[in-house]
Order: C-alpha cells, then sequence, then structure tokens
C-alpha cells in the first residue's frame, strides 16, 4: 500500500506502520501463511490420532487486516490511522459429528460457551512462529475440547430428549481454491484534502454540534485450512465514506445523522462533489430534526421506504431464519414448524444470496464465495409466494435440514453460526412510489386516522428471538415523515421508535412499490459482527407501532459555537467574574 | 478468593508523564509551530469563554485548565525476533478540567456513584493546526466538564448534608499563582530504534527447550504537555518515557509453565542501557530460565528472605507507595447499607514507623538526572521539590499534589495522573537509605544466621520480583477470604546454602499475607543501589491495570535487604501439551 502525505499533513513526522508490515503472501508462488496452516492441521490430526479423544475435525481461520482511516472535522484533518493485523480462529471438534463438544449444555446458564483461544500470529511470515502459535492455540483449544465433552455427554443423559434430535456438524466436501490476491493500493493524500473541504462546510451550519467525515478502508485477506481438505485463500475489500452529524435538541435529545457509501474497491469511491452533498445532507437532516416535534406513541398506517424496509426484513425476518434458532431450545423458535405454511402475503418473496456481488451500481456487503466454514455459498429461498420455504444454515443441521447452504459466518474470535448475507426482497405487482402514497392516504383517511407515517431511512435495529423475554423488534428510523391526509405538506418528526411482534407485522404488509433501495451494513449477533447487504422496496404496511426513544437529558451546549477564529487581546484570568 | 486471569505483555493505557526539564521562565522563546500557535490561539479564545459559562443558581467555574498534549508514540511487539505489532502514531488530545465553587469548597474528589460525571473530559484533536477546528473540540468538552463539574458538586454537598461541621476544612485545592515557561519544541522520534531494539531482544531469548513465548515489548514516547489556565499558567513540560519488556515462557517436561521476565524504564530511548547490556541481561535471563526446568519444585516456605536489589525495589514500591502519598481519599456518596463509620480508612499517616530505626527515605526528582523519575514540573505545573519522607524510620513528610489535606503543607509537585485521572501525589525519584549497611557477603551471612535460627539448612533469595505491569493475575479479596498475596510473585527465587552455593528454584510460588509491616522487620541491608525505573500511577487499582507499557515513570534505589519473616506458598502444578510442539 502506498502512503503518500499532503503538505498540510506533513507535519506529523511519520506514517510508515505498513512499511514493516507488508502485505504477507505471495499471489502465485509459495503462501508460507498458508503452508504453515496445513501443516499443523496436518500434523495435530496424525499425532492425536491415537489420543484417548482424538479430535475428528480442525479448522482455522486467519484474517490478514489492513486499515487505513482518515478522518477530519471542522475542516482539519486527524492522522491516518494505518494497522495490519493478523487475527486467527482454531475451532476443534472431539467426539463425533452426531454428538460433540460444541454440542449445547442445557440449562448451564448464558456465560456456558466452549472456549476460545486467540491465536497470537506474527505479521511477518515466519513459518517457525506461525506454527508454534497455531500449535499452542490448537493445544489449548483441543484440550478445553475433551473437557468440555465429558459435560456434553453427562448433560445428555441427564436432560430429557432434545426436541432438535439432529447432529451437531454436518460434512462438507473439499474446497481448494487459492485465489490470487491484490492489495488495495492506496494514496491518502487527496482524499485527506476532501475531507477536509467536506468536513469544513459543517462550519457553515451552527445547529450541528459535532460532525465528522471519515474515509475507512479494509482490506482482508482470509485463509481457511480444514481437515475436510479444504484450503482457500481469498481476500476481501470493504471501503466506506462515511458523514455524521449530531446536535441535542432543546428537550436534550441527542440526535445523530449517518451516512455512508459503501464500495468493495477505488473505483467505486464517490467524487469530492458527491461526499459534499452527502455533508449538505446530513447538516440539513440534523438541522431541522433539531426543531422537529416529537411524535407521541402511535399505532397507524405507514410506509417504509426501500432501505427502512430492507432493515426492517432483516431484522423481523432474516434473524429469525437463521438455522441455529430452530435448534436451539432457549430461542422463541418463531419459524422452526412453519415451513410450508403462509406466512406473508402471496406477493411477498424473499432470499439470500451471498453470491450476489452487486445491485444495480450497489456493491453488495453481504457478498462472498465461501463462508466462515468452508462451505460455498448458495441463494437460499427463504419465502416463496408468502410461504416460508427454509432456513439459512451453517455446517450445525437441523431437522429436515442437514447440510449448511454457505451461511455460517463470524468475525475473528467467534464460533460461526447461519448468518444473512444479501437479503433480497421482492414483490409482485409493485406500483410507483407515489401511487403507493396515495395508497396510504386513503388508508388513513379510511381509518379516519389523524396521520399517516413514512419511514424514510433507518439507523439501525434489533430483534428479540429468546423464549425468555418477549418475541419482538425495534427499529430505529432517522427520518420519518408525518403524512396528513388533508394535504398538508408532510412534517418530519422525531423521537419515535418502530417496534412490533412479527407475526403480526409479517401479515400486515398490504403494498410495495415497483422500485427497490440497498442497505449496506453490519450486523451483530452471536458470532460477532459481519457485513451484510438487505434490498427491498418501499412497503406499505396497514398497522405498525412507534414508542418514544429513549432520550438524553443534557441542556444543549451553554454557549454559542465558536465561529471565526478570534484571538483574546489578553490572557484568561479567573477569580473575578 | 476470586482470582482473575490477566495477560502480563498487553498493551497498556497510554498514560502521560512528564520527564525532561523544561526551559526555565525567560528563556528566548523560540518561534512557535504552526500547531502550537493554534492550539494556543484555541485554547486563550475558548478558555476566555469558559469563564463565562454559568447554569442559572448553579456554582460558575473559579478554575478552568487545558492539557494540550502532543507527540508521538511508537509501541513494538516481537516474539523470537519476529514482529507480532508495531502501531507508531503521532497524538493530540486535550483534557479539560473545570472546577466549580472555590477554592475552599469545590466539586473535586468526590464519588457519586455509576454514571455521575466529573468535571474532566478528554478528547483527540485533528492533526491539523486548525484554530476553529481546536475551538470546536474544546467548546463541547468545556461544556461537558462543566456541566459534569456542577453535577458533581451538588453530590458532594448532598453527601456532607448532616454531617456536623468541620472545625477545620481543608480547602478543596491549593489556590497558586500563574506561571509562565518557555514553549519546548516537538521533540523527534525514532520508531526504527524501537522496533528494532524490540526484535534483537525478543531473538535473544533463544530456543530453549520447551520454549512458549520469547516475546518483548517496547514503546518511545516523546511528547509535550502544554498547560493553560484560568490562573494565567502557560506551561510547557516535556513528556514521555521509554520502556522495554521481554518474556520468556517455557514449559516443564511434566507441564509447568515457567516465566522470567526483564524490564528497563528510562525517561528517553537515548537513556536506555546499551543493547548489547540489555542482550546480556536477557540471555542471561534465558539460562536462569533453562536452569529451572530441571531445578528442584520449592514446596511451601516459612523463614528470612533475601532480597536483592531488584527484587527490593518492587518489595519497597508495592508496598510504601500508599504510606508516602498524602493526596487524601476521595469522598464517597454516603452509603445506606454500610456501617455507621464507613469512612475511608486513613492514608499515609505523619508519624507512623515505616521502617526499622535509622532509615530514610527521599523523594527528589530534581536530582535524578538521567533516570526515569526526573522532572521539574508536575502535571499541574508546580516545581518539583525534594521531600525528606521517612526519618530515623518514621514518616515525617509526605508527598504532595494540589489537594491538600488537613497536617500539611500546599504541593511539593508530585501531582501526576493517568489520562483523565485526577492528579495525584506519587513518588517521582526516591531513595530508601538504612542506618547501616553491610557488605553482600555480609548480608548473606546474615540471613543464613537467621535461617539457622529457624531451622532451615538454607535461606531463600527473592533476585527479581513481577512488576504489576506483568503480573498475569490478580486477587479480589471477599469477606471471609483467606489472606491475600500483598505482592506480586517473585520470578526468580534461588536457595542459598550455608556453604555458599546456590540452587535455582522453579518459578511459580507466591507471597502469602505481605503488608507495610514488613518492612519494619528488615533485619539488614546492603549498601547504596542503582536508581531502576519503573512505570507506575498513583495508588488505588489502577496500579495493577496498567499493562505493559503503560504508567507514569518514577525511579527508586532500594538496597538489598533482609526480612526476618515471610511466608511463601509452593507454585501450582501444571498441564503437559497434548500435542508435541512443532519440530519436536
Amino acid at each position: 500500500m502506498k502512503l503518500t502525505v499532503s503538505a498540510r499533513a506533513r507535519i506529523w513526522p511519520l506514517l510508515c506502520a505498513m512499511c514493516v508490515a507488508s502485505p504477507a503472501f505471495a499471489s502465485d508462488g509459495e503462501d508460507i501463511l498458508l503452508d504453515s496452516l496445513v501443516t499443523e492441521v496436518d500434523r495435530t490430526m496424525s499425532s492425536l490420532a491415537d489420543a484417548e479423544q482424538p479430535p475428528y475435525w480442525i479448522g482455522i481461520g486467519v484474517i490478514d487486516r489492513h486499515t487505513v482511516s482518515l478522518t477530519a472535522t471542522h475542516g482539519a484533518a486527524s492522522v491516518p490511522d494505518i494497522s495490519h493485523q493478523r487475527m486467527g480462529d482454531v475451532d476443534v471438534r472431539v467426539g463425533s459429528f452426531e454428538l460433540d463438544n460444541t454440542h449445547k449444555i442445557r440449562d448451564a446458564g448464558w456465560f456456558d460457551a466452549p472456549e476460545r483461544f486467540s491465536v497470537s500470529l506474527p505479521l511477518e511470515d515466519d513459518a517457525a512462529l506461525i506454527r508454534r502459535a497455531a500449535w499452542k492455540s490448537t493445544d489449548d483449544t483441543y484440550r478445553a475440547a475433551v473437557r468440555r465433552f465429558i459435560k456434553v455427554e453427562t448433560n445428555n443423559a441427564v436432560k430429557v430428549e432434545r426436541e432438535d434430535g439432529s447432529d451437531d456438524f454436518s460434512e462438507a466436501p473439499a474446497i481448494v481454491d487459492v485465489r490470487q490476491v491484490e492489495r488495495v493500493d492506496f494514496d491518502p493524500a487527496p482524499w485527506l484534502d476532501i475531507l477536509r473541504d467536506s468536513s469544513a462546510r459543517f462550519l457553515d451550519h451552527p445547529a450541528v454540534h459535532d460532525s465528522n467525515v471519515t474515509l475507512h478502508i479494509q482490506d482482508d485477506v482470509r485463509y481457511i485450512v480444514t481437515t475436510d481438505g479444504t484450503r482457500i485463500r481469498d481476500q476481501r475489500v470493504n471501503i466506506r465514506v462515511s458523514v455524521w452529524g449530531g446536535t441535542t435538541a432543546e428537550d436534550g435529545q441527542e440526535l445523530q445523522v449517518y451516512d455512508h457509501i459503501d464500495t468493495a474497491s477505488l473505483d467505486g469511491l464517490p467524487t469530492a462533489g458527491q461526499v459534499a452533498e452527502m455533508v449538505d445532507g446530513v447538516a440539513e437532516k440534523v438541522t431541522a430534526l433539531r426543531t422537529a416535534p416529537v411524535v407521541d406513541p402511535y399505532v397507524g398506517p405507514a410506509i417504509l421506504r426501500g432501505r427502512a424496509a430492507a432493515v426492517f426484513f432483516h431484522e423481523i425476518l432474516g434473524h429469525r431464519a437463521e438455522g441455529h434458532r430452530q435448534k436451539d431450545e432457549d430461542e422463541g423458535q418463531t419459524l422452526t414448524d412453519k415451513v410450508g405454511e403462509q406466512i406473508f402475503p402471496p406477493f411477498i418473496h424473499v432470499h439470500d444470496d451471498p453470491t450476489l456481488k452487486n445491485w444495480g451500481e450497489q456493491d453488495l456487503n453481504g457478498h462472498y464465495l465461501y463462508d466462515d466454514e468452508g462451505v460455498a455459498a448458495q441463494r437460499v429461498p427463504i419465502i416463496e409466494d408468502g410461504v416460508l420455504q427454509g432456513f439459512l444454515m451453517s455446517r450445525a443441521p437441523i431437522e429436515g435440514t442437514a447440510r449448511s447452504n454457505g451461511h455460517g459466518r463470524r468475525q475473528p474470535g467467534s464460533a460461526p453460526v447461519a448468518r444473512q448475507g444479501n437479503l433480497v426482497v421482492s414483490a409482485d405487482d409493485g406500483v410507483p412510489y407515489d401511487e403507493l402514497r396515495e395508497q396510504l392516504i386513503e388508508r388513513v383517511k379510511a381509518e379516519d386516522k389523524p396521520f399517516g407515517l413514512i419511514f424514510d431511512d433507518i439507523s439501525g435495529g434489533f430483534t428479540l428471538t429468546g423464549r425468555g423475554i418477549p418475541n419482538s423488534y425495534a427499529v430505529q428510523p432517522i427520518t420519518v415523515w408525518r403524512v396528513w391526509p388533508d394535504g398538508r405538506p408532510d412534517e418530519l418528526v422525531r423521537g419515535v421508535d418502530l417496534i412490533g411482534t412479527p407475526l403480526v407485522t409479517f401479515s400486515r404488509i398490504v403494498g410495495a412499490s415497483d422500485a427497490t433501495q440497498v442497505f449496506t451494513g453490519m450486523c451483530g449477533a452471536e458470532s460477532g459482527w459481519v457485513p451484510v447487504s438487505a434490498i427491498a422496496p418501499d412497503l406499505l404496511v396497514s398497522e405498525l407501532e412507534v414508542q418514544r426513544r429513549e432520550k438524553q437529558n443534557d441542556r444543549p451546549p451553554l454557549l454559542e459555537p465558536p465561529a471565526a477564529v478570534v484571538l483574546p487581546t489578553g490572557s484568561a484570568k479567573g477569580g473575578a467574574r | 478468593m476470586m482470582r482473575l486471569l490477566s495477560f502480563g505483555l498487553l498493551l497498556g493505557s497510554v498514560a502521560l508523564s512528564p520527564a525532561q526539564a523544561a526551559p526555565p521562565t525567560g528563556v528566548q522563546a523560540p518561534a512557535l509551530s504552526p500547531a502550537d500557535a493554534a492550539m494556543l490561539a484555541a485554547g486563550e479564545a475558548e478558555l476566555l469563554r469558559a469563564m463565562q459559562m454559568e447554569i442559572p443558581g448553579q456554582a460558575a467555574p473559579y478554575y478552568v485548565a487545558y492539557e494540550f498534549l502532543d507527540g508521538q508514540v511508537a509501541t513494538a511487539h516481537a516474539d523470537s525476533g519476529v514482529l507480532l505489532s508495531f502501531d507508531d502514531n503521532p497524538y493530540r488530545n486535550v483534557r479539560v478540567e473545570v472546577r466549580v465553587g472555590d477554592y475552599q469548597l469545590d466539586n473535586s474528589r468526590f464519588e457519586g456513584g455509576f454514571g455521575v460525571r466529573e468535571g474532566v473530559a478528554m478528547k483527540g484533536l485533528p492533526a491539523d493546526p486548525s484554530t476553529i477546528a481546536f475551538r470546536r473540540e474544546l467548546w463541547l468538552a468545556t461544556d461537558y466538564a462543566y456541566k459534569g463539574a456542577a453535577e458533581q458538586l451538588s453530590g458532594k454537598l448532598s453527601a456532607r448534608e448532616g454531617r456536623p461541621e468541620d472545625d477545620h476544612p481543608v480547602p478543596s485545592f491549593e489556590e497558586r499563582q500563574g506561571l509562565t515557561t518557555a514553549p519546548v519544541p516537538m521533540p523527534s522520534l525514532d520508531s526504527a530504534a524501537t522496533l528494532n531494539r524490540v526484535r534483537e531482544l525478543s531473538k535473544r531469548v533463544g530456543d530453549l527447550p520447551g520454549l512458549e513465548n520469547a516475546e518483548a515489548i517496547g514503546r518511545d514516547w516523546v511528547g509535550r504537555r502544554v498547560l493553560i489556565t484560568s490562573e494565567g499558567t502557560r506551561a510547557w513540560i516535556p513528556t514521555g518515557f521509554s520502556v522495554v519488556r521481554v518474556e520468556g515462557v517455557v514449559r516443564t517436561p511434566d507441564g509447568r509453565r515457567l516465566r522470567d521476565c526483564r524490564w528497563w524504564v528510562a525517561r528517553t530511548p537515548e537513556e536506555l542501557p546499551p543493547l548489547d547490556e540489555m542482550v546480556a541481561e536477557v540471555e542471561q535471563m534465558a539460562a536462569t530460565l533453562e536452569a529451572a526446568i530441571n531445578a528442584p519444585i520449592e514446596q511451601d516456605y516459612l523463614g528470612p528472605v533475601l532480597f536483592e536489589a531488584p527484587a527490593a525495589v518492587e518489595l519497597f514500591r508495592q508496598l510504601l507507595l500508599p504510606e508516602v502519598s498524602g493526596s487524601p481519599p476521595v469522598e464517597m456518596a454516603p452509603d445506606p447499607y454500610a456501617p455507621a463509620d464507613s469512612r475511608p480508612a486513613p492514608t499515609a499517616r505523619v508519624g507512623r514507623r515505616l521502617l526499622p530505626e535509622g532509615w530514610t527515605v527521599v523523594d527528589d526528582p530534581t536530582r535524578a538526572e538521567g533516570t526515569a523519575g526526573a522532572y521539574t514540573r508536575d502535571f499541574e505545573g508546580v516545581e518539583a521539590s525534594r521531600v525528606s519522607l521517612v526519618e530515623n524510620g518514621v514518616l515525617k513528610d509526605i508527598l504532595m499534589s494540589r489537594v491538600p489535606r488537613s497536617n500539611t503543607h500546599g504541593s511539593t509537585g508530585h501531582g501526576r495522573g493517568l489520562g483523565p485521572d485526577p492528579r495525584e501525589a506519587m513518588p517521582g525519584a526516591i531513595t530508601v537509605s538504612p542506618a547501616r549497611s553491610m557488605s553482600d557477603n555480609k548480608l548473606r551471612k546474615r540471613a543464613l544466621n537467621l535461617a539457622r535460627q529457624a531451622d532451615l539448612d538454607y535461606v531463600l533469595v527473592v533476585k527479581r520480583i513481577e512488576p504489576p505491569a506483568l503480573a498475569e493475575d490478580f486477587e479480589v479479596a471477599f469477606t471471609g477470604d483467606g489472606p491475600l498475596a500483598g505482592l506480586t510473585r517473585p520470578l526468580e527465587v534461588v536457595r542459598l546454602y550455608r556453604d555458599g552455593h546456590e540452587e535455582p528454584v522453579q518459578p511459580g510460588m507466591s507471597f502469602l499475607g505481605v503488608d507495610r509491616r514488613v518492612l519494619r522487620d528488615i533485619a539488614a541491608a546492603g549498601g547504596v543501589a542503582d536508581m531502576v525505573g519503573v512505570l507506575d500511577a498513583p495508588a488505588g487499582p489502577r496500579r495493577h491495570s496498567l499493562g505493559a507499557v503503560g504508567g507514569l515513570p518514577a525511579s527508586w534505589s532500594v538496597p538489598s535487604v533482609v526480612v526476618t519473616e515471610l511466608e511463601l506458598r509452593a507454585g501450582g502444578g501444571g498441564q503437559p501439551r497434548a500435542i508435541p510442539a512443532p519440530g519436536e
């Protein structure tokens, strides 16, 4: 990675983190890291072959990550944050595919989970040290697996028969795919200037108290080596330009607006003009929200614009379609026994397809060819004609689905579970958005409601899927518009979250537009944060509920924001106010 | 007793420290860099505005301080000569402190409970020299700190409500005149040297049998602290330190995990020992570790213990620091479930016997040139001074920041603290001197005599104790638990027999029930010892969570000592690896 600095950044003496942390792979020849992992996996299996409790499967995953982060605020850039790290995960299974050490120990509480050990891998390609790091972690993991399997066998014998009697792990074909990789070659200097210039635009918006503009590049080379014979080396690049602005309303509510563009290559970066537009957009939204009225809790018809609808589906359907939730007896299992049943209106279809690289011009975050268990990604139909078809699967089988469909994903440091990739929602008979909006107003009038709501954009959300708690969801909109039935202009409002329960909400979708929007972001769950995308048309929902959003209570800043540079004529001296 | 595992060689919090002497007032000031000019302009402008802040009906700020911190930190971590991580980053932050009320009674030193803010805020600043961007950050941080200070003061007043009035109330903060020092230019840092040093030292642990770790971690930090206060202070204080720590870990065939470490702390990279000296020490550590693999396992031990000089530093600094630091305990919100008298235990009691008769302890950062603990001004801008702490074994004086206490004078120039933490009194450069010094030979004989009286064939000699920064475990006591160790684990222990020969024992032992009273049981001491650099923090739990390269630099000179009786527990067992090491 090439790093130079602009004249203004040259005041900082050194930006050479990458100089000593050069990319560690050979694209078309020997790869010391890959070869060392293969050697250790093979050696471990053979050396433990005669152990009393030998492992039946071992997998090592490594992410070799280079990142560059550039940030500017109010026209001034921070020092580029450049890093290189290697993160390793070792998974060892003892027992058998039917029952192994990863099996859930029932009634053991929240804190029972297989122990995991970090792998302290060197940044440089020293085979001896890589092997030593892999060996220590594999040995620690193996011994912990043996210890846990003793408890698993007893727990299985002591407890009642499991509701889902499927195996703990499934076989998967070996994949050998060692890809050429080419590290991102990035010169930060021009971008530092773009960030400086665009971030300075916030100075023209006094209602925005704090803000920044950021460019983050993450360049991952991933290695997967398993005892199945799988050897994968592939690359994933995620580049994000983001704009954040925040303020405090007079009632103490902290208001934040975030806009971003994700791309998989430098070619997809926005222009300086586009970043400036993002800044202006965020600043205008923050300013408008600061004086927008707060909405009381309300139930009524609403439209979820495309990006909001995409997050909505990700939360209320996507997470409930993840395979491991059908097996875990602590889970609500909303959908477990509903395969083949109509749970959405017949015009709704949903599938998840990590093999999709982009959607129109937009690169998709949830794209990958192999999941983190070394299984080829597959397109998985979830809903067809409103009927539930099946689940997203990792290598943990469930009753009725014995094999992975390539959705076992994780953040380094966690065990893989079934996760979403690119969730695609489509609808038959979509109408132009304006027509959908008219349908909303008609419903408001028909139901004699004072207004309808349009959820324009959503910052994120969460869903509760366990049995011990209400099975519900909450989605946090950024911008919500109140739509009056009497023709008054739409009114920006704030201070509400969208809430509900899944099965009821599924049935309330009554219409859709004919155009889709894409949400790209990160999703956090049991196996950590993974990149995802969701695509959906605008949706008309006959009834949605909003509740008041959690509010902070600090007064807005006591003083006006500093304006132009005013050098004081004398020093400030206390005690004489 | 609950033991929680923490990893020894972790990157610690970036601590802030003074180091080199600042040019005295009146020296021709060098031209300001654009960044310096922007910092000053932003600080001056926002300070003026900050003093006008007011919440109706609430106390106004009477003191505002902006502490700009900028510089460069390089941190490298290697194993067997191969790089594990390397960071080389310039930084620029500001610590904003707002005090409301007045010098007699303000918001500070009160802990209101979870979620209650205080009058301090930290913010990162951009690298570009932009006055307006700096001012924006100062504006928000000052607002946050003022609101926190107002709430903190109300908590303090609420906690005091109904208590009998103190006949001799102690002021919250010492009033001082502002001061001005000449600007200090930004020092340069050769981060390649940081990296090479760490690579080389980790390589020299060598290829020991059963080797699991041969790690070295180093941090070089150069920078400045620019203090701008509403009292009129405009002080430029150099800051930084250099630290190197090396760790070797081997596993014996029966599964025991043996560990040894070496470390160096200096004020600047140039003041670290020459690389060949450090290499020689690491090679000696490796040889010791190798010898320990086949050494006997010491069982529980009760008897005299000889602490050689490097170990004696840890013995003294871990036990003595809370006794000589004069910062009063932080006031707490009343606990309705606590016994009626829930006042914190008094600390640093002048007049208490700490050491045997004739012993002295002096702290003087101004006469410690070339050592880690040397400095001329503390973090509050106060000139450091010599303090005679212990005379004839009795505590006579204590180290002070600008936070007064009832029975002593103002600041001694020892106010320092980590990050946003309060500035508290902590040692700079301490010299411990015994009443009488013996030669090493005589000291050993004295230790053996004590062993004979205890019916032992040998005496244990502790050569090194792990610094808290490298401790892999720590203890938390609950009611009903047994005694705590009171001192971190010895790393290197040998048996000294009557015929004078030494026999190493396997590392892994732990002390039992050590407290400050042990220092009064010192039976004899050796000669004057060299200053040893350490990284430390003010008394309190932060001392045990600094990480390998965090903390504030200090120096201690402590002679070897013999303690009449101590208890050490045998080390626990281990588990052999199930998988042979690569290459075995």
